[in-house]
């Protein structure tokens, strides 16, 4: 299986010397067109999305990664760094689950 | 509470309902407590992991943008198309306590090497290198989020199993039962205290009878 990643021109082209197929986005539009083609293809393993896109298409996205088992979505920072508006893994599970770990 | 008929074999059956719904308590309280110590070692390595990824990510953006500023970024794209790397991925899977949890192997394929070393910037060799690193560490990272999802939406289901029988289940079955036996002790007092009349009466009658 393979990895997909969509993001910005430069996660597109760094990804993209490390063999990886990807799509550059720039509006919540081409973002869902995106998202779609990289769920369709039954080869896709991991997709790969950076944090200022998938913030673009979050409702998609977060439904995604709590209803559905495959792929795998890992969000990545883009160039310009981590978002600081995310909530860290920790708080994530917290609330996910209901109780403080 | 439910409404049963007060009789001994419903009291019975009752007993029976209220030793099985303790035992699966006591079971799915420790699958929970299994769970929630496999979520914390899971958290613990993914919240390692992400500093990780993103030094790693950094360390391979400031790569390319030196890739880029010494050879253009057309000719980074151009020079990068003729990389011959594919990375692969394998999905395995492993459980714990009946949760399917995804792993994930990267492994790359590659064929070096990829361009002319002349007139390619070192940063170009770095970037790829960079970028292939940060993608082994995704793979291994993509396993960790998609576990710790998982994970978390099985225990919180376990919770509230867990929550129902304790707070509902069990408390209703035992005040059944309670109820149950309080009426059967009730009947088998009121059928003494009328035993003892009859026998009372008859001996009565039996004297009476014994005098003229």
């Amino acid at each position: 299986m393979k990895y997909y990643v969509i993001g910005d021109e430069d996660a597109v082209l760094g990804f993209g010397l490390a063999g990886v197929r990807g799509r550059r986005v720039r509006t919540p539009e081409e973002a869902g067109e995106a998202f779609r083609e990289a769920l369709s293809d039954r080869d896709t393993g991991i997709v790969l999305i950076t944090e200022r896109v998938a913030e673009l298409i979050r409702p998609q996205v977060d439904r995604y990664i709590f209803k559905e088992d495959f792929p795998l979505i890992v969000e990545i920072p883009d160039w310009e760094g981590k978002l600081t508006s995310r909530p860290p893994l920790r708080e994530m599970v917290n609330a996910a689950i209901g109780i403080k770990l | 509470m439910r409404a049963t008929a007060p009789t001994k074999t419903n009291l019975l059956k009752l007993r029976e309902e209220l030793k099985f719904a303790r035992l699966g308590h006591e079971l799915l309280d420790q699958k929970r407590n299994i769970l929630v110590v496999e979520l914390l070692t899971l958290v613990d390595q993914a919240s390692d992991y992400e500093k990780k990824v993103e030094e790693a990510l950094a360390t391979a953006y400031a790569s390319l943008q030196e890739a880029a500023l010494t050879m253009g970024k057309l000719r980074v794209s151009s020079t990068g198309a003729a990389v011959n790397m594919r990375p692969t991925v394998t999905l395995k899977q492993r459980k714990v306590m009946g949760v399917v949890l995804p792993v994930v192997e990267t492994a790359f394929e590659e064929r070096s090497p990829h361009y002319s070393p002349l007139g390619t910037s070192v940063w170009m060799d770095k970037s790829v290198r960079d970028f292939q690193e940060a993608l082994k560490l995704m793979g291994r990272f993509a396993e960790l989020k998609a576990s710790i999802m998982r994970l978390a939406a099985e225990v919180r289901k376990t919770i509230r199993k867990v929550n129902a029988l304790e707070k509902i289940a069990i408390p209703d079955l035992e005040e059944s039962v309670h109820y149950i036996q309080n009426r059967l002790e009730e009947n088998e007092r009121d059928m003494f205290t009328l035993m003892k009349l009859v026998k009372n009466r008859l001996t009565r009658e039996e004297s009476e009878a014994a005098i003229p």
